[in-house]
């Protein structure tokens, strides 16, 4: 709570008006204070001074050491005295005295004239009354006096009265015929209506400064209450709320807060704010939710493409000519090659394999299609060459993304070992004899499949001997490629199919995978591998 | 891959550096669509490009079919491992390759 108390932007502000105030009152009281006084004491010593020049009149400064040789006893000083005191009396000054101060260093003065307002409390010192002299700075106003470098001194106690009253003292020399000063006449005033007087007034001034300040701070801080802590304190509260729940208010803080200062425009950016980011958070979700439809729907799309190529092995359990074994690794989710294989007719299968030119939605869409295309031509009847040539012409209808697949389609008597095949665009298939090497076999080849309108493909073909063996492949193989893009090319491919003997259809392809993996090691898979294996038994 | 062009009036030379796979493919394809509205005659020259990918033929292929209806498309200085590719894919037949 104290905490809150202090970094409240209203009491920070409340303190820093107070000091300004108090600053303020303290500057006025004080020029007040100083301006009073002045203006008091120019009075007071105006006065002081006209009761000195009228006493200056009752006594002849020539005489003075006649005064003295008479100790006071003459008629003459009885006289001056006597007119002196009555002065003093209806000038109602306190003290009216005429001194010598010593010459040497003014250190001490001998009182030649003293009178004394009767109603104060004060005794009249003796004629010829020697004394120290108060202090230094009537030492040097004596000798001002003296010296005749100033015809008039004032002297003024107002403070530390609590041994004297406040007074003050108005100072004339006393000059004989030969302009010599012969003696000092002192005027001393009481001040103390002065002071009460001054403190009555800083006492109102005062009453009248805390008044005011005390009526500036409540309005001040009325004001800034309504105008800014109360606005600010809803914005603050807005925000925080806000940030727990990420909901829009069903009430714009603009609503209720109209100003168009600083504060209003920090109410509409806040507004704006939750707006925008209401929104963003609507459609991050929307992204996100897309995001995820999309995700489960290629992994759907995945699953189909991969139910749409022949996975069960051995496909044909009860066919024992041969030997057949088919994968494929999609780079993406869903890939754009294929392979293919099924039983024309008791005697014939088929096989193919294939590379969309493009992965992704795209390439499976178009491989689907072309599968799709190839086994009808193929289930038609059709040679391979035919097929190509149907399905190419089929492919370039309103091909407007130009895709094109490259497609190996051979088909195998399995009787005689006879394999009839074409090409558009494909890899080279290797051929390993019975007891041999695989080899890579370089056939006829067309243009891929979509590629131009009207090609015509032709068939080649090859005898197969029981034993033969043969291995069709994409580009996704040969075009593997290691960190420093390095391709794996055909001769490790042929190394790999080579190291051994007497192997299945299956461990074939696992083979030339490991091979594979053990080439490119960390490097990201960028095409589909596909392979697909025949051992003509 | 680095794809440097030179236009000649009509004529536009483009010759590519590096690798023209599946990630440069669509930098070629974008560069192309941007720059053969004005063009009748458009030279590939592949001096320096060092492999093809399918994604590759493929925008050569777009090329290809966008030219035959206006000018004429060749194709220059082919290294034997891009010549390969051609000939596997039977793009040797309908390419002009000089």
């Amino acid at each position: 709570m104290i905490k809150r108390f202090r970094q409240s932007i209203g009491i920070k502000i409340l303190a820093g008006v107070i000091t300004i105030l108090v600053i303020f009152a303290a500057i006025i009281g004080y020029t007040g204070y100083k301006e009073f006084t002045d203006l008091l004491l120019e009075q007071y010593a105006d006065g002081a001074f006209r009761t000195a020049d009228s006493a200056a009149l009752t006594l002849n400064p020539d005489h003075i050491d006649r005064f003295i040789e008479s100790k006071g006893q003459s008629s003459e000083y009885q006289a001056s005295w006597y007119s002196m005191d009555q002065l003093c009396n209806s000038q109602n000054v306190t003290f009216i005295y005429v001194i010598q101060p010593d010459l040497t260093d003014y250190g001490h003065i001998t009182f030649i004239f003293s009178t004394i307002n009767k109603d104060s409390p004060y005794q009249v010192y003796e004629f010829g009354f020697y004394r120290e002299t108060t202090n230094d700075e009537y030492k040097e106003k004596y000798r001002a006096l003296y010296e005749g470098t100033s015809e008039r001194e004032l002297v003024i106690r107002d403070k530390g009265y609590i041994q004297t009253d406040p007074h003050i003292t108005a100072m004339i020399p006393l000059k004989g015929a030969d302009r010599k000063t012969k003696a000092i006449l002192c005027v001393q005033r009481q001040m103390d209506t002065l002071v009460a007087f001054r403190q009555q007034f800083i006492r109102k001034l005062l009453l009248v400064l805390i008044s005011v300040a005390a009526v500036v701070i409540l309005a001040q801080g009325w004001y800034l209450y309504q105008m800014m802590i109360l606005p600010l304190r809803k914005i603050k509260d807005e925000a925080e709320r806000f940030a727990d729940e990420n909901v829009i208010a069903p009430e714009k803080l603009t609503e209720t807060i109209r100003t168009q200062d600083e504060v209003g425009v920090l109410a509409d950016s806040i507004d704006r704010m939750e707006e925008q980011v209401q929104q963003y958070i609507e459609n991050l979700t929307h992204v996100t939710a897309e995001r995820e439809r999309i995700g489960a729907e290629l992994d759907v799309a995945s699953k189909i493409q991969a139910g749409a190529l022949p996975s069960l092995f051995p496909p044909f359990p009860d066919r024992s000519e041969f030997d057949l074994y088919a994968a494929m690794l999609p780079a993406k989710e869903v890939g754009g090659d294929f392979y293919d294989f099924f039983m024309v007719d008791d005697d014939h299968i088929c096989l193919v394999i294939a590379d969309v030119s493009g992965k992704s939605i795209p390439g499976a869409l178009f491989m689907m299609v072309s599968k799709i295309l190839l086994s009808t031509a193929v289930q038609n009847g059709l040679q391979p060459g035919e097929a190509l040539t149907r399905v190419n012409a089929q492919l370039c209808r309103n091909n407007r993304a130009h895709m094109f697949v490259t497609v190996w389609l051979g088909i195998l008597e399995l009787s005689t070992g006879k394999l009839r095949a074409a090409n558009a665009g494909h890899e080279y298939p290797a051929i390993c004899r019975k007891d041999g090497y695989y080899e890579l076999y370089k056939d006829r080849h067309g243009l891929v499949l979509g590629g131009m309108e009207d090609i015509c493909y032709k068939d080649y073909e090859i005898q197969l001997e029981h034993g033969d063996r043969l291995f069709v492949y994409t580009d996704g193989v040969t075009e593997a490629t290691d960190s420093e893009n390095t391709l794996f090319g055909t001769d490790r491919m042929l190394e790999a199919l080579n190291c051994c003997q007497n192997v299945t259809a299956a461990q074939t392809i696992e083979l030339v995978r490991n091979s594979i993996n053990n080439f490119v090691k960390e490097a990201p898979q960028f095409d589909d591998i596909t392979m697909l294996c025949m051992l003509y038994k | 891959m680095k794809i440097k062009k030179s236009q000649n009036e009509s004529q536009l030379i483009i010759a590519l550096e590096g690798r023209l796979d599946t990630l440069t493919a669509p930098q070629l394809e974008a560069e192309l669509n941007a720059s053969l509205d004005e063009i009748a005659e458009l030279v590939f020259d592949f001096k320096d490009l060092e492999y093809i990918s399918s994604a590759g033929l493929r925008v050569l292929l777009s090329a290809h079919k966008a030219m035959a209806k206006k000018g004429s498309m060749k194709v220059t200085n082919v290294r034997e491992e891009v010549m390969e590719v051609f000939e596997l894919t039977g793009f040797s037949d309908i390419l002009t390759i000089e």
